[in-house]
């Protein structure tokens, strides 16, 4: 009589394994497919709704928080309060265009280290913080502001870093946009308009967009002179009007359609501090495609610079590609024809020069600090690359700061304090040049005084257009900068 | 020596529960507390005093019964803690009650053994049919039914002096007693209900007279069905007395035409009631309705799915998504946050808990204990498996407690009851 009871045993333990197999099914197999299907609303509720920690300024300007759901205390609402004024750099953290900048790349520090790892579970248990971190930037928010009132209405980009540490003073992008409208689950038509927008504010143009660097790219021309022996700043070179390209009928011509000194002879420091083409597309050629390329990439292009966001290298093309063609030697010395650069690359150039060839990593936080305002770690300078030699760049600092007391960076000069600079005013087919300034003050630092470099780049002229020149246009803008800092 | 095991698996368990309190606090950022402490006071004393009756009283009681219950309620009891502390320490209030239950029932079955409970089984039959009625008391009367999610299968009680109002499901502990109305019924007549049959044309089928429990079942079952819209609770009634008929008589015609009924009224059911079509597309389309009737199924399976192999980690998923995680869902809830991992353990628990039920079955000697055993362990069986099977999509959802790891009173009493009554019938086996 125990026959049936068996059987219903083995129905029961048959139907479990029923439940076994479902269950293997749906959390093994199909599993990914529910995880990831756009409707769970753990997507949102993790990547939104957890508290993250607060990111603000140097100067502890609150650029973003998470404030508590009033009726859920599990979940919180993002909250950028500086709207457009950081949003490249700060990035957001979204329901439907995921994340972006320091919410993407810092995620670790931000949200709370709760987890399942056994680290975590340890961590928890030696009494560790799980709460997140917040971050702060080495943003000054003053110059910050300096730089975004510069490009107001423009597109263009604005960098500035500490040449000795390579902490970022004030990063720009413009036109920017503001990350609150891009949170929520109704953040559709905003984002697509905001894709669609033809002067592409999510472009994050400092590390993102390259450029011509035109004639901001003779700094790197002269290094690899002075570099190689080539030339020193007094040695002499020829005057022409123009200067003809070797196997093309193209010329060369300076600025102003005209000598640059007088006719006869001019030394490579003059024709620096005026910006001559003539003189730096020959001693292009004379410098060749290997050192030109080298010196190059010592100041870092072709490498993707170690930043804490995504950064696009800088090409410059491979010697190879033009060693046997002096007239893209000469073009290439002058920023033109290959050569592209991020103004974060072209900032780093001025803080090469400014200390003494050495290239710190740039970095934009500076602590993460807990909970309870704690700092638990800062970031350490980094020394990334020895672009040139102390010397080379002393005759560099001296040729830049000449450049902007008597040639074409005039007005990048504010009252006493010693500014060293290059502009830059890069042809672009079929439409107004992109301009430039490079530079750094003071050329002298006290002993623990503030230092600046910087890069201030303007797409097709900025307001003046057809017209624009690095000198007339940028250069002003790197005054203000200037002084918005040092003064 | 098989009592010291059992006191330290029951041990471990409330261990467990202690641990599991201890990670949802951390999960949460707190260092530890008194929730700990009280959990694992709540389990010593619910488990641990049954462990002591079954020590005095039935010494010789099965020792796998306690600790399989003790970590099923531990797993269950950490989740609910996570879902909701306010529960949780309602729950705690529940499981030292449920065990003070279960052990005073082996401490009243001490002397006179398990066979005192054929003599009453009209009694119980009696008892189970007013319990299973209450619900349908007017709203206006001071023990009045309620209706919670569409089913009135609540009754719930005014305290004037506490300005409380005590809830409980009646059905819960009516389908305990039912099963020894069942058992006893089955005892004295199952001799005859298996031998003696008529033919009819090539069947041979019982006697008219024998078909009379079936009839019954079924009724009580469609009345359930129809005026407590509680398709779980039918079902499981159905199961019971078609299960244990079967076991009890060996008979396939019980099974064939416990089927035949279900279908019949199933498809009934079907065309009378928009509640139960609506259930049966979720089942079979949940996302068809994603906003609607499928939304419980879909964020049971989204929960699953995002537990994966290992699970979010206890305190890290998000089962408060999904409705009704305390209870109907809380093997989602608990398949999210330790994965499949941790959903395979719980149903090899339950497996592993009724192998060891029908084996005190088969053990049994004397048919009502051995009729009783099979029964309790099919309800157990059977109440597991369909609201898993609901979770999961092998079953439209029924909406019943998984026995000791759903929050719920009524549901621990009725899951302890029958670990004291299993264990008592496993002790007089082995004298």
């Amino acid at each position: 009589m125990n026959a049936p009871i068996r059987r219903t045993a083995w129905v029961i333990l048959g139907t479990f394994l029923a439940l076994i197999l479902a269950t293997t099914w749906i959390q093994a197999i199909a599993g990914p497919g529910y995880r990831d299907d756009p409707r769970n609303p753990r997507l949102t509720a993790w990547r939104v709704g957890r508290e993250r920690g607060a990111i603000i300024t140097a100067d502890a300007v609150v650029t973003a928080r998470s404030d508590p759901h009033p009726t859920d205390p599990q979940t919180f609402t993002r909250v950028y309060p500086e709207q457009d004024r950081y949003a490249h750099t700060v990035g957001f953290t979204s329901v439907l265009f995921g994340s972006r900048g320091l919410e993407r790349t810092r995620q670790n520090d931000l949200v709370s280290h709760r987890d399942a790892t056994i680290s975590g579970v340890l961590n928890v248990i030696l009494g560790g913080d799980p709460r997140p971190r917040g971050l702060r930037l080495t943003i000054d928010d003053a110059l910050q502001q300096a730089a975004i009132d510069a490009l107001a209405g423009q597109r263009g980009s604005i960098i500035a870093v500490d040449p000795a540490t390579g902490a970022v003073l004030a990063s720009v992008s413009t036109p920017g946009y503001d990350p609150n409208t891009l949170i929520g689950p109704d953040a559709g038509p905003v984002g697509t308009e905001l894709e669609n927008d033809p002067d592409q504010p999510l472009l994050h143009r400092t590390i993102n967009a390259t450029y011509p660097p035109g004639s901001t790219f003779k700094v790197i021309t002269a290094a690899a002179a002075l570099e190689a022996g080539i030339a020193g700043p007094s040695t002499e070179f020829p005057d022409p009007v123009e200067l003809e390209l070797p196997g093309t009928t193209a010329t060369i011509h300076n600025y102003d359609d005209d000598v640059c000194v007088d006719g006869r002879a001019v030394t490579l420091e003059d024709a620096f501090v005026r910006s001559c083409n003539t003189t730096l597309a020959a001693l292009g050629m004379e410098i060749g495609a290997d050192a030109l390329t080298a010196t190059a990439e010592a100041f870092g292009f072709n490498s993707v610079i170690p930043y804490e966001l995504p950064v696009v290298a800088s090409p410059m093309p491979d010697a190879a590609t033009y060693a046997d063609d002096p007239a893209a030697a000469a073009q290439n010395a002058l920023g033109q024809r290959d050569v592209r650069a991020t103004p974060m690359q072209m900032a780093l150039v001025a803080a090469a020069v400014a200390n003494e060839g050495n290239i710190m990593i740039p970095f934009v936080v500076a602590d993460v600090f807990t909970h309870d305002g704690r700092i638990e770690s800062s970031t350490q300078p980094t020394l990334w690359r020895r672009a040139i030699s102390p010397a080379s760049a002393a005759v560099l600092s001296d040729m830049m700061e000449k450049a902007v007391i008597s040639g074409t960076g005039h007005n990048a000069a504010v009252p006493d304090l010693r500014v060293a600079g290059k502009t830059g005013t890069a042809e672009v087919t079929g439409s107004a040049p992109d301009v430039w300034f490079i530079g750094f003050a003071p050329v002298d630092p006290e002993p623990g005084e503030r230092r600046i470099a910087l890069a201030v780049l303007l797409e097709n002229g900025g307001p003046a257009g057809e017209t624009a020149s690095g000198g007339s246009v940028a250069a002003p803008i790197a005054a203000k900068l200037f002084e918005a800092y040092l003064r | 020596m098989t009592r010291n095991t059992e006191a330290m698996l029951v041990l471990a368990g409330a261990t467990l529960a202690s641990l599991g309190a201890a990670m949802v606090g951390f999960a949460e950022g707190r260092w530890l507390d008194a929730t700990v402490a009280l959990t694992f006071v709540s389990f010593a004393l619910a488990f641990g005093s049954i462990h002591v009756a079954f020590r005095m009283w039935a010494p010789n009681a099965n020792p796998l019964l306690l600790p399989i219950a003790t970590f099923l309620a531990a797993i269950g009891s950490t989740e609910i803690l996570r879902l909701d502390p306010d529960l949780a320490a309602l729950q705690r209030w529940w499981l030292v009650l449920a065990g003070a239950a279960a052990a005073g029932t082996v401490w009243l079955l001490r002397s006179s053994g398990i066979a005192v409970l054929r003599r009453y089984r009209y009694l119980f039959l009696s008892a189970a049919t007013v319990l299973l009625l209450l619900p349908l008391l007017p709203a206006s009367w001071p023990i009045y039914g309620a209706v919670v999610n569409g089913s009135r299968l609540w009754v719930r009680i005014d305290l004037p002096l506490a300005g409380r109002v005590l809830s409980f499901q009646p059905g819960e502990i009516a389908k305990v007693l039912l099963t020894i109305f069942l058992a006893s019924y089955l005892a004295d007549r199952s001799e005859a209900m298996s031998t003696v049959s008529r033919k009819v044309g090539p069947f041979q089928i019982p006697e008219p007279r024998h078909l009379g429990p079936i009839v019954v079942a079924a009724g009580a079952a469609f009345v359930v069905l129809i005026y407590q819209r509680d398709l779980g609770a039918s079902l499981l009634l159905f199961a019971l007395f078609v299960g244990m008929l079967y076991a009890a008589t060996g008979r396939g015609f019980y099974l064939g035409t416990g089927l035949f009924l279900v279908t019949i009224a199933g498809g009934a059911a079907y065309a009378m009631f928009d509640h139960v079509r609506v259930r049966i597309s979720a089942w079979i389309h949940p996302f068809a309705d994603y906003t609607g009737a499928g939304y419980q199924t879909a964020q049971g399976l989204f929960a699953m799915g995002s537990g994966s192999l290992t699970g979010s980690g206890v305190g890290l998923g998000r089962p408060d998504l999904i409705p009704a995680a305390t209870t109907d869902f809380i093997f989602a809830a608990v398949a999210e946050e330790l994965g499949l991992a941790g959903s395979v353990a719980i149903i090899v628990a339950y497996a592993f808990l009724v192998t060891v039920g029908f084996g005190i079955a088969l053990r049994s000697r004397d048919r009502f204990r051995k009729y009783l055993a099979a029964g309790l362990t099919i309800l157990i069986g059977v109440q597991s498996f369909l609201i898993i099977a609901g979770i999961v999509r092998l079953f439209p959802i029924t909406g019943i407690t998984l026995p000791f790891m759903s929050y719920g009173g009524s549901s621990l009493l009725a899951s302890a009851l029958i670990v004291a009554l299993l264990g008592r019938i496993s002790h007089e086996e082995q004298t």
